[in-house]
């Protein structure tokens, strides 16, 4: 019972974080109102400076506040896909909440906060961290969603947004207390500890499937992914960028910790919900893309048919040896699709910009022309997301389909390569429309979209061609923790 | 004394009288209420679950959960609030709260 | 078979009346009823809570819930006051649906709650409650890190409330 269990010199990154968070919160109030985007810079620099401490420590194999908490290379490297999606985005919102009218300081400290909620879900070693930090995430969420409040679809997206998140987070704390009720623990190592003495009762399959609809809901997969067409099409396009990235994220950390370490010998249970939730979400999620005219809402059901991909890569996890690999390919994974789908939505937020109710696919039309640079990007994107070379959403498919391969589920896989034909017709249908058809409208791009775009681009392209290094890290950074 | 199951049991018809509040009523309002009946019946279900293992987890438990819930307030209200004021109406079917 | 305990009777009494007013909140149609029937909700789960010897969690409960949760609602209510006199259907036209999830739900869990044969009860009280509740939220191996979380949480609950209910700049 000492101070130094805490260990808050190995959350020191974190720490700083909110830190900086509650400090900006302070410092906004003497920025005058026509200024906001200074806030917005030093949102910019706390979100830097962390991303370069945490990836200077990447290896690091530590425990904080009591075993609550752990740090390793799992929660450092989603550590640097929450930030960096924090990092695009908040270089999006600087001209974003300026064109729409919507500038305020707050948008800049609640996004830190959520990013700080991201943090801790990728790093909890306790039930109750978990839902405390979901919890923590998705409050300044629901306040982002809402923030377009010139728009009246930004304010019920938000409280469709709410209202269901509060109803499956209260679905998820029933199954905590259920798990509780199972195993007297909430802690991971002491439910593992309980699992492997007890076995699985009926009550802890119950507190464990009801959990789960929570971490599902934010991850929006499939049956529980109502929200995200309306959510992504009503909230101010920054934060769909920034939640469509990073609230997935942050939940499938907390899948992959949670039925990675304390449900690990519960495999035979969990890994045909999990094949469920990976079938129905990418077979339903390409199927209703195809029909969706607007942009926005056909990235919404392609990020419900990633999250399915996802799902795939987690399957692998309850094969003892397995476990590393199945990790890996969920961070690759989530890294691919970060970069690109920023990418995609900073694309849509300059010809959003252009056209005015811009969203539509029509709008592309002859986008080739107008303004080569985007369309090249865009290009680019929708091969990754499809998951066509030479672009990293090629390599993290592949390294998904190999994981569920390794694990003998080929005819997972089949169903993967399946959709993602299918989610090729829609994909490629935006780049015909760009490059084939002709159309008119100047888009202007500030300059940093433009380099937003630019880096995304750079780096979908780059990490297509040369994944070794990447992949290299990622693998020795999870080996033997799961 | 009163078995652990009667209270379980009570914590489960609280929460599946929530469940059909939220899924059946239109008023924001209500479907958050309801949902507040929900969190409570999951509190508890770990008050007494607490008792049945004699320790104090459980309560800690929903210690946490009353500030979650405290936070929610806060902000769907507002939300709500906010809503009203720029739509005078908040019918969910208005806000389409089911349909994808 | 012993006798029916004072105990007994309190508690079947509280769970019936809860259980009613738990049905009202949903079902009824006046907002401001609606919440009414919430605080004796609350009020009764912290009887319960007593019952199950947590007395200091029956007094947050009270405190917190009926204190601030539940006025706050009212609050609401009555911001939103056009609203109370609406006169349409008041549930949805998937509400048999609804209704069908959650018994599905309830006879699912309840089937399962009824197949678990506790131990019997431990006589373990444990305490000083209040001191050891304190205590375990600021011991550095248990929970101070979901303590500082909930904390950063209201926070954080606090500036994302005003900024969605203070009134836009657009006025100016």
């Amino acid at each position: 019972m000492t101070i130094s269990n805490l260990n808050l010199v190995g959350t020191l990154p974190l720490l700083f974080l909110s830190a900086w968070a509650c400090g900006l919160l302070l410092v906004d109030l003497w920025i005058p109102g026509d200024r906001k985007h200074m806030t917005g810079w030093m949102a910019l620099s706390g979100f830097a400076i962390t991303f370069f401490w945490v990836s200077s420590n990447l290896g690091q194999r530590e425990e904080a506040f009591g075993g609550m908490l752990a740090i390793d290379g799992f929660s450092n490297l989603l550590h640097l896909v929450f930030l960096g999606s924090g990092i695009l985005a908040t270089l999006l919102a600087l001209n974003y909440l300026k064109q729409h009218d919507i500038e305020r300081g707050e948008f800049y400290p609640l996004m830190l906060f959520s990013v700080v909620g991201m943090m801790i879900m990728s790093m909890a070693k306790d039930l109750i961290v978990v839902f405390l930090a979901l919890e923590m995430l998705s409050i300044p969420l629901y306040v982002l969603v809402g923030f377009a409040r010139t728009r009246a679809d930004s304010e019920e997206s938000a409280l469709k947004y709410f209202l269901l998140g509060a109803f499956s987070s209260a679905f998820q704390v029933y199954g905590i207390a259920l798990i509780y009720g199972a195993t007297q623990a909430t802690g991971f190592a002491a439910i593992g500890d309980a699992v492997a003495i007890s076995g699985a009762s009926p009550l802890l399959l119950a507190g464990i499937g009801l959990m789960l609809v929570g971490l599902a809901f934010k991850v929006s997969a499939v049956p529980l992914h109502m929200w995200t067409p309306d959510v992504y099409q009503g909230a101010p396009s920054v934060v769909t960028g920034f939640m469509s990235v990073g609230a997935k994220a942050a939940g499938f950390a907390a899948i992959v910790r949670i039925f990675f370490s304390a449900f690990h010998s519960l495999a035979a249970d969990w890994a045909p919900v999990i094949v469920l939730f990976a079938v129905l979400s990418t077979v339903i999620g390409n199927v209703a893309a195809i029909s969706q005219t607007s942009i926005k809402r056909m990235l919404a059901f392609s990020s419900i048919a990633h999250a399915g991909y996802v799902f795939v890569a987690i399957v692998p996890g309850g094969y003892g040896a397995l476990s590393d690999f199945a990790a890996s390919a969920v961070i690759f994974y989530l890294a691919a699709y970060g970069l690109t789908n920023i990418g995609a939505w900073s694309v849509v937020i300059a010809v959003d910009h252009a056209d005015g109710m811009g969203s539509d696919i029509s709008n592309y039309a002859g986008l080739a022309r107008r303004s080569p640079g985007l369309a090249a990007a865009m290009t680019l994107f929708m091969l990754s997301l499809t998951g066509l070379p030479p672009t990293m959403g090629f390599v993290a498919k592949f390294y998904v389909f190999r994981a569920a391969l390794a694990a003998g589920y080929t005819w997972l896989v089949v169903v993967g390569v399946v959709t993602v034909l299918i989610s090729a017709y829609y994909y490629l249908r935006v780049i015909v429309v760009m490059w084939m058809n002709s159309g008119d409208g100047q888009v202007v791009t500030p300059r940093a979209l433009n380099f937003t775009v630019g880096v995304t681009a750079a780096a979908t392209l780059v990490l297509g061609l040369l994944p070794g290094p990447l992949m290299a890290i990622v693998e020795s950074s999870v080996r033997g923790l799961f | 004394m009163i078995p652990t199951t009667y209270y379980l049991a009570l914590s489960a018809i609280l929460f599946s009288i929530g469940v059909i509040g939220v899924l059946v009523r239109r008023n924001a309002i209500v479907i958050f209420m309801s949902i507040e009946l929900m969190l409570n019946s999951a509190n508890l279900a770990f008050v007494a679950f607490a008792r049945e293992f004699g320790t104090l987890d459980g309560q800690l438990m929903v210690f946490f959960v009353m500030t979650v819930a405290a936070a929610e307030v806060a902000v769907g209200l507002a939300l709500i609030v906010a809503i009203f004021r720029s739509k005078a109406s908040i019918d969910v079917d208005a806000v389409n709260l089911l349909k994808g | 078979m012993e006798a029916v305990s004072a105990a007994q009777i309190i508690f079947i009494v509280v769970a019936l009346l809860t259980v009613a007013t738990t049905f009202l909140v949903v079902t009824v149609r006046n907002l401001i009823h609606a919440a009414l029937w919430l605080v004796a909700t609350l009020f009764g789960i912290a009887v319960i809570f007593v019952l199950l010897d947590a007395g200091f969690m029956a007094t947050v409960q009270i405190v917190l819930y009926i204190g601030a949760i539940a006025i706050l609602i009212v609050f609401a209510v009555m911001l939103t006051r056009r609203v109370m006199q609406d006169v349409g259907p008041q549930s949805n036209e998937n509400w048999w649906l609804g209704t069908i999830v959650a018994a599905v739900f309830f006879a699912a869990i309840s089937t399962l709650l009824w197949s678990i044969r506790w131990p019997a009860l431990p006589g373990a009280v444990v305490g000083d409650t209040v001191l050891a509740l304190g205590r375990s939220l600021v011991d550095p191996n248990q929970y101070v890190i979901p303590f500082e979380v909930a904390s950063v949480m209201l926070i954080i609950a606090l500036i994302g409330s005003i900024t969605l209910a203070l009134p836009g700049k657009q006025s100016e």
